[in-house]
């Protein structure tokens, strides 16, 4: 008699128990923030909360988990068609719980705390990263992937990356020159990059040595210190295509002093290939190196605008 | 004389307040409590319209569906009550606080275009809230703190500015207040371009009017704190009525003017930085639901009052439901959409005052 009620109740205990299993499949990760966070063993409603972050996840091939992303998520062009839920400075909160997350990635240097907080408050996961280098950027690829499970694809998609990074460090070191370089971000006004950022740190990888010095992430200039400054390399990173470039580079034309000028050395690079810290970054850096060293690298076999 | 000219129009409000005054008690308490109940009925209506719009879903039905039976939606419900709900309950207080501001200010500097934002206090209160998200403060209640501080710097300097030989220059009020505004914003442009602190990064939205970061805890303590403020100024409401025929013939009715215009300031100033501090600049709020009421209603403040205080807050729900409507993707600040209904409208006083 109290074998079976001992029986019967194992068998209710493991009842309970394995339902509480399925129910809290959860796991306790640290996101590359360093928070602790618990996140569902097999996220399966992911929302992106910044373009990069959508890039990664479809380089990943985890695109089938993705219920949103930010409103600018413009690549790969199957990521246009997600569901928006604002853009990633301005998150529209309604949204991104109206799409019934079970995760959101979003980015810690960006993304408003303050919407950040209440998301979490409501319950949904908020994974965080913030690559500030190339190398944060593999890493972040490394977390992300190991997040969601992705397996091999992780590996593959990380040593690419790191093949890459290494081909360029090489290619950069047969050359002794190391051509100065203004980098300017969009097209008015002459807004460009100091070293601590992501495309400042291309330039100095890709063998040019960036005219901008100091602290500021994101000085702005005017034409006359430019004409000081006499860069002999001068890239432009906006998504403006073609026909605005031709203007801006006749518009500099008058300015033989400037050493880009006058060897013509203006180059347009699309700004998504620069600013985002997505695989697509290795890209932005084979085009920076194309543009600083042609001799190493042609700027034609690339596709870099 | 400019100066004449704004007295030439608040004459027409003396003789009307003096009729009022003179109504008895029980009569004033019945009117009050019409419009009152009116206008919380009209605030209730453009509150429930205010948490079935939004960018998920604008379904009434379902809206009022998901409250009466939260089971059957859960989603909708936890967004109709944890993100709509606490963002109208913020418009309202905000609307309220500025409409009322607006009524206060009006009637002390006894000038019918001074407001909380034309007058430079917003601006005040913007660059203390500013200052305290730096030091790293909690937006309640150290950055309601430093907005309070910034906003009574404001005050003062307007005060200062705008008394000369005869108390409170009409002219010379509103042209310290554009100075001190236009310092103001320069001060926030300058603090946001030297600091590197991302948490920085949003605040021109912030700025502009945003009523998406507050949770329900946070906006009922929000209101808790306002509430006596409310008490308290509807009050002394009769001696807004005083004051706006002068000060002279306050002292004679035996207000004790300066204490009582003090703490009606301070306390307004009060409100007001507190509701930048979350919200950021809302212009001209308390231009157009005072100058609305008052035509509908009256000069009487003991009606004023309440009217602007539930008014203000149909007002501000009514504007914030444009800016998450009028773009057809995302939202715009509903700073955008006071700003658009308000200037214009000052511009039309300004103009109807000269004249």
């Amino acid at each position: 008699m109290r074998i079976k009620y001992i029986l019967a109740a194992l068998i209710l205990g493991m009842i309970v128990f394995s339902s509480v299993q399925t129910v809290s499949a959860e796991k306790l990760v640290i996101d590359p923030v360093g928070r602790r966070v618990q996140v569902p063993d097999r996220p399966a409603r992911i929302i992106a909360l910044a373009a990069n972050i959508t890039e990664i996840i479809f380089a990943l091939e985890q695109q089938h988990r993705l219920v949103g992303a930010t409103r600018y998520s413009n690549y790969p062009a199957e990521a246009q068609r997600l569901p928006k839920v604002g853009t990633y400075v301005r998150l529209d909160l309604e949204r991104i719980v109206a799409l019934r997350p079970d995760l959101c990635i979003g980015v810690k240097d960006g993304n408003p705390i303050v919407i950040v907080r209440r998301i979490m408050e409501l319950g949904i996961p908020f994974f965080a990263i913030d690559p500030l280098n190339i190398d944060d950027v593999v890493e972040t690829v490394q977390a992300i992937g190991d997040l969601l499970d992705a397996g091999e694809k992780t590996t593959t998609l990380v040593n690419q990356m790191q093949n890459r990074i290494h081909r360029i460090r090489n290619l950069v070191s047969t050359s002794k020159s190391r051509p100065s370089v203004f980098l300017q971000i969009g097209v008015s006004p002459l807004v460009s990059v100091g070293s601590n950022t992501l495309a400042g740190e291309l330039i100095t990888l890709a063998g040019g040595r960036n005219v901008v010095e100091g602290n500021n992430r994101y000085p702005v200039f005017s034409k006359e210190q430019i004409i000081g400054l006499a860069p002999e390399v001068f890239i432009i990173t906006t998504m403006a295509r073609e026909k605005v470039f031709d203007n801006i580079r006749q518009e500099w034309q008058e300015w033989q002093q400037i050493p880009a000028v006058r060897h013509q050395r203006m180059y347009l690079v699309n700004s998504d290939l620069t600013d985002r810290a997505s695989p697509r970054l290795l890209e932005g850096l084979e085009c920076l190196t194309a543009a600083i060293h042609p001799e190493l690298l042609d700027m034609k076999s690339l596709n870099c605008q | 004389m400019p100066d004449g000219s704004y007295s030439s129009r608040t004459a027409g409000y003396e003789v009307l307040e003096l009729s009022v005054t003179t109504f008895n008690t029980h009569v004033m308490i019945k009117r009050i409590s019409i419009i009152s109940t009116i206008l919380s009925v009209v605030l209730l209506l453009t509150m429930i319209l205010g948490v079935s719009v939004g960018s998920s879903d604008r379904d009434l039905l379902r809206v009022v569906n998901a409250i009466i039976h939260p089971e059957l939606d859960p989603v909708l419900s936890a967004i109709i009550l944890k993100i709509r709900f606490p963002r109208v309950l913020l418009a309202v207080i905000a609307g309220s606080v500025l409409s009322l501001g607006g009524v206060v200010f009006q009637s002390i500097l006894r000038n019918p275009l001074a407001e909380p934002y034309i007058l430079g206090i917003s601006g005040g209160a913007a660059i203390g809230a500013i200052i305290g998200i730096i030091m790293g403060l909690s937006r309640f209640p150290g950055v309601g703190f430093t907005a309070f501080a910034g906003s009574i710097l404001s005050l003062v300097l307007i005060l200062y500015l705008s008394t000369g030989h005869s108390l409170f220059q009409k002219d010379r009020l509103l042209l310290s207040g554009v100075m001190v505004n236009a310092f103001c914003s320069a001060v926030i442009m300058f603090l946001v371009s030297i600091t590197r602190d991302a948490r920085l990064h949003n605040i021109i939205f912030w700025l502009m009017g945003d009523f998406s970061a507050i949770n329900t805890l946070q906006a009922s303590i929000l209101l808790l704190v306002l509430i006596p403020c409310f008490i308290v100024i509807f009050m002394l409401s009769h001696t807004l009525n005083l004051l706006s025929m002068g000060k002279e013939s306050a002292q004679s009715s035996g207000v004790r003017t300066r204490m009582i215009i003090v703490i009606q300031l301070v306390l307004s100033s009060f409100m007001v930085s507190l509701v930048v501090g979350y919200c950021g600049l809302l212009g001209f709020v308390g231009l157009v639901v005072p100058h609305l009421m008052r035509t509908r209603l009256g000069p009487d403040h003991r009606v004023l009052v309440p009217a602007c205080i539930l008014g203000g807050g149909a007002y501000m729900v009514f504007c914030d439901i444009l800016a998450r409507t009028l773009p057809e993707q995302g939202e715009m600040p509903t700073g955008v959409v006071t700003a658009l209904i308000g200037a214009p409208l000052f511009i039309y006083f300004l103009k109807r005052s000269d004249s």
